[in-house]
Order: structure tokens, then C-alpha cells, then sequence
């Protein structure tokens, strides 16, 4: 397209065409994260129209007056509060969990010598490839052999420790992503505390889990988001409305409220907002835990 | 591997050898889920599937007659069709239009992060929440996109109940929702070349388009290998999009093979034919990913 700009001959003529490329580029750009935002927009708007409103002809994109009502409607319509509390217990006790399990799996994987390491370790990578799909059935039937001292059923379905308990058990993600991190960490700080008497338990705790700070936040901020947004095992293992968390709320508030856009878009909006706020806060470890996982592998 | 530690490993034992004690400590949760959770499950799962299983009555060997009735069961062999119709179109594109996008967004530009976390905002929400403003955008009867093809003058769509339609709406919602993760790891890779080489190809003369196809394309070759991984992968996966936006009963358009094993297993209560579904799904991505792995050699290119 326009092979006369090179930067080796710097023309005027070239300078111009460049600029006028780059800020074509840069319209394109912005004009494309505009597209990207508007389902974001048009789910604000929705959720603060009138029911009347959102079918108008022409549409809308502001509403005429701001319904706020609709979301104390929501909020009210199902126990929102108990959902969203849920959702908040259960992404801690799993980045909790996968924080503990996963660290301590890459500290032997990184840092201990032992027999069948590098064949466990291809194990678990295996185990990163496969969709954990493929284990719906026996993970439930699983659960369901777990006697539960205070469930309706007597067993594990329909209360929540099959959406927790399982991330105290390791992880492939998370070990292969702490494990890349560990590997950094220069043997010699291991090295000089063994000599001054440490154990592997103490050097895990005093030396790696302090320099891996960062990596660990990049779990934490994963983890919390796959659990937070997690749908399939919610709907197949809970039953009962105080136990439910906001993404089965949500669908089971789609299924009574077919139509009633205003209300589901402030449902969505307000089981997003949480991700977002936590997305710009910790940007910088997104972007980093992806790049590690990504570049390094 | 390492060179002797003679002092550590005399101290050592155990099943594992070496600092085997100390490992075996720190595998322990690892291990049990392993055995539990994850490996241990799939040949579960390849057990299970040859049984009839309501979970009421005891399970009954049937041998391979859930994989029989499989082949011969024309929702599952949609939802097969479905879902490699949804890998195939979704990941090559998923991945172009991130790789464009991320030589556009890799330049110093005043304001470039706030555009960049525009395109990852849909990674990091639910899909749930997402699938029900696209569910409003596809509207049929006031939905965004219907309105808006009617100021250029296209009629009213239904995107979501027309079968031709549905499968194309869901990959369109997909693409947007992941390009931002595919953007990042593009982005990173290119900040990983070396300004020399970009300068170089400069001095030759190179123009955009031949020096982002003959050098800065083969470099990312490691990135765009990576993101396929996780693309593939996840297109196997394809579920909450489907139950939110559609129930695929009865048009069966839409049916993925993650809602075919979600629809018997837990509605239907069919554990052996939801595990022999489960097992085809596992050797599929098998299958696939042995195969991408061993094309790496063909095409990607490590420093």
C-alpha cells in the first residue's frame, strides 16, 4: 500500500503519508474498542429504561428518565444479596485453596529432587490440556458418595463443597504457572539458607512464597475470576435458593423474567461490575500472569 | 539433573528418592486431586461409559452400547457437527483478528491502555451476564443489531431462532468475548522482539504489510502456537453461550457436545451415556491438540 515510507529515507512526503496512516489507524482503533464497548453501554442504558421504553420505535439509547428503582426491583426480586454473598465466599475459599495447593506443588516441582518428578510433572500438564468436562460424571457421582452431615440429601449434592473443596487439591494452572515463577528465584538464596539449617518447609515459606508475590497475586486474580464466573457447576450442583450463587441466580432469574430486559440487564450489570472493578485494579497482573503463562511455556 | 548434592540426597529416602519425603509433603493435595479429581476420573469415566447408569438402580453392563447408540443418535452427531463448525470457524478468525488488532494497538499512541482495556473488559466477565445482552442485542422483535440493520435498510433477523443463523450469532458473540486474552499474549510477544530486527527490515525497505509477514509474523509463531492451544481447547468446551442464549431444544441447531454430556448426565440422569460422550469429547481433544503439537515442528519457529 504505501512502500514509499521507510524510515531509512525520511521524506517529508513520507512523513506525511505516515501520519495520515497513523491516524487512520488510530480512528480504526478507537472506533473498534467503541464496538467493544457497546454491549457494556447498551446494558447500562437497558437497565435504567422503562419496560415500555426498550421496545420503542425509533430506539432510545437514553432513557428518558432513569428508572434507578430497578435496581432495588432486582435486587428484591430474588435474594440477590445471598447470591452475591455466595459468589464472594466461594471465590475466596477457592483462591485460598488453589494458593496454598498450587504453591506448594510448584516449590517441589521447581525447587526438590526426586524420582518421577519430571513424569508427574507431564502428568499435570496433561491434566491442563484436558476439558474438565470430561470429568462431570465421575466428579458428581464422586460427590454424591460423600455422606454430609446437614444436606437434604445426606451427601454433598446440593451444598457448595463440591465448588470449593476441590481447589485445595492442586491445580495444573497454577502449579505450572507458579512453578515457571519459582524457576526464576536464584538457587543460591536456597543454597545459603540450607547451610544456616533451614528446612524445605522453611525455605518454601520464608524465601519462595515471599519473592513470588507477584505471581501469586496473578493466581489470585485468576482464580477468583474463573470461580466468580463459573456457571456449569453451580447449576448442576445447587438446589436451593440460599445457596445458589450469582450466575445461577442469574440464569434461574432469566428463566421468571423472560423479557423483562430493564430488570436482567441490571442483574448482569451488577454481577459484572465486581470483575471490572477488580480487572482495572489489578490490570498490571493480568496481563502479566497471561504473558507468562504464554511466552515462557 | 543437577550435579551432586551428595549431603541432600544421603539425608533423603523414601518411595521417591531424594528430597522424596519432602515432596511427597508437598504434592499431597496434588496428588489426591490428581488421583480424585482429574486423571483418576477420566478411566472413571471409560468404566462408567460402558454401564447403564440412572444412579437409582445399580449401574449395568452393557459393554459398547452407549458408543453404538451414540453414532446412531442424531442429536449427538449434531452436536458433534456443531462443535467442530464452531472450532473451525472461531478459532482461525479468533486468532487473525487478534493478530491484527495487536500490531495496531503496539505502538505509543496517547491513550493505547485505555483502548486496550476496552478490548480485554469481555475476557474477564461472566458469560452469563454477557450472553444475556447479546441475548437482548439478537433480540428478533427491538434487539440493537435488528434496529441497527434497519437504518442501512436490511430486514429484521432472527438470529438466534433461525437455524442457519444461530450457530454464526453464538461464534460472532464468542470471538468478541475472547479476543482480548489472544490481543495481550500477541502484544506481549511483539514486545519481545528485538527493536534491531524491526529496524532492520526498515532498512530494506520493507513496507508494513511485507514486514509483518516476513518478520515479524514468523517471530510470533510461539504465541500464535500458544493462543491456538487455548483457543482449541476451549472451543471444545463451548457451554454456557448455548444454555444461555439458546436452549437448543427443539431446533437441536445449536447443540454442543458440552451440553449434550450437561443434558444426559444431569437432566436425563444418564451417567453411562453422558461418560461415553465425555470419552469421545476427551479423545477428540486428544486427537486435535496430538495433532497441532506435533505440526508445531512445520511451523513455528523458536529463537
Amino acid at each position: 500500500m504505501s512502500e514509499t515510507t521507510s524510515a531509512a529515507q525520511p521524506r517529508p512526503a513520507g512523513h506525511r503519508l505516515r501520519s495520515a496512516r497513523r491516524a487512520f489507524l488510530v480512528g480504526l482503533l478507537v472506533a473498534g474498542g467503541l464496538l467493544m464497548m457497546v454491549p457494556f453501554l447498551w446494558m447500562i442504558m437497558t437497565s435504567l429504561k422503562a419496560r415500555s421504553e426498550v421496545f420503542s420505535i425509533p430506539p432510545t439509547l437514553f432513557p428518558s428518565t432513569p428508572q434507578w428503582h430497578n435496581y432495588p426491583d432486582m435486587w428484591n426480586a430474588l435474594p440477590f444479596g445471598t447470591f452475591f454473598f455466595n459468589s464472594v465466599k466461594l471465590a475466596v475459599l477457592n483462591t485460598v485453596g488453589q494458593l496454598i495447593s498450587c504453591s506448594m506443588a510448584a516449590y517441589a516441582f521447581a525447587a526438590l529432587r526426586f524420582r518421577f518428578r519430571e513424569p508427574l510433572f507431564g502428568l499435570l500438564l496433561v491434566t491442563l490440556i484436558i476439558p474438565f468436562q470430561v470429568v462431570l460424571v465421575p466428579n458428581f457421582i464422586l460427590y454424591r458418595l460423600l455422606p454430609h452431615p446437614t444436606s437434604a440429601s445426606g451427601n454433598w449434592i446440593g451444598t457448595q463443597e463440591p465448588l470449593w473443596v476441590g481447589a485445595f487439591l492442586g491445580g495444573a494452572f497454577g502449579t505450572f504457572l507458579l512453578r515457571q515463577f519459582f524457576l526464576t528465584i536464584p538457587r543460591e538464596l536456597a543454597d545459603a539458607a540450607r547451610v544456616d539449617g533451614a528446612n524445605p518447609w522453611q525455605i518454601y515459606l520464608r524465601i519462595y512464597l515471599p519473592l513470588a508475590k507477584p505471581a501469586l497475586a496473578t493466581l489470585a486474580i485468576f482464580t477468583f475470576m474463573w470461580s466468580w464466573n463459573d456457571l456449569i457447576d453451580p447449576i448442576i450442583y445447587l438446589r436451593d435458593l440460599p445457596t445458589l450463587t450469582l450466575t445461577a441466580g442469574l440464569s434461574l432469574f432469566q428463566g421468571q423474567y423472560v423479557g423483562r430486559w430493564p430488570l436482567l440487564m441490571a442483574g448482569a450489570l451488577v454481577s459484572v461490575i465486581p470483575m471490572i472493578v477488580l480487572f482495572i485494579l489489578a490490570q498490571r497482573h493480568f496481563v502479566r500472569g497471561i504473558a507468562m503463562t504464554g511466552i515462557k511455556g | 539433573m543437577t550435579v551432586g548434592r551428595p549431603a541432600v540426597r544421603r539425608r533423603g529416602g523414601g518411595p521417591l528418592g531424594g528430597e522424596g519425603r519432602w515432596a511427597l509433603l508437598f504434592l499431597a493435595p496434588t496428588l489426591i486431586g490428581l488421583a480424585v479429581l482429574s486423571a483418576g476420573p477420566i478411566l472413571a469415566t471409560l468404566a462408567i461409559s460402558l454401564t447403564s447408569w440412572d444412579l437409582l438402580t445399580p449401574p449395568k453392563l452393557v459393554g459398547l452400547d452407549n458408543f453404538t447408540a451414540l453414532l446412531s443418535d442424531d442429536r449427538f452427531m449434531k452436536a458433534l457437527r456443531n462443535t467442530f463448525f464452531f472450532t473451525i470457524v472461531s478459532v482461525p478468525l479468533g486468532l487473525a483478528i487478534a493478530y491484527g488488532l495487536a500490531l495496531a494497538l503496539n505502538q505509543r499512541i496517547r491513550g493505547i491502555s485505555f483502548i486496550r482495556t476496552a478490548y480485554f473488559l469481555p475476557v474477564v466477565t461472566s458469560t452469563i451476564a454477557i450472553a444475556l445482552v447479546w441475548q437482548w442485542i439478537y433480540n428478533a422483535d427491538s434487539g440493537l443489531l435488528n434496529q441497527a440493520l434497519e437504518v442501512v435498510g436490511v430486514s429484521p433477523q432472527k438470529w438466534l431462532s433461525n437455524p442457519t443463523l444461530a450457530m454464526p450469532s453464538i461464534i460472532a458473540m464468542s470471538i468478541w468475548q475472547g479476543l482480548g486474552i489472544n490481543v495481550i499474549i500477541f502484544l506481549a510477544a511483539l514486545q519481545g522482539i528485538p527493536q534491531e530486527l524491526i529496524d532492520a527490515a526498515n532498512v530494506d525497505g520493507a513496507g508494513p504489510w511485507a514486514r509483518s509477514r516476513s518478520v515479524i509474523l514468523p517471530l510470533l509463531t510461539p504465541a500464535i502456537f500458544f493462543t491456538g492451544v487455548l483457543s482449541l481447547i476451549g472451543s471444545f468446551q463451548v457451554f454456557d453461550q448455548i444454555f444461555v442464549l439458546v436452549k437448543p431444544r427443539p431446533t437441536d441447531a445449536t447443540i454442543t457436545l458440552v451440553y449434550f454430556i450437561y443434558e444426559n448426565g444431569f437432566k436425563f440422569f444418564k451417567m453411562g451415556y453422558a461418560s461415553a460422550a465425555s470419552w469421545i469429547l476427551f479423545l477428540i481433544v486428544a486427537a486435535f491438540t496430538a495433532i497441532y503439537f506435533w505440526s508445531q515442528k512445520r511451523w513455528v519457529h523458536y529463537q
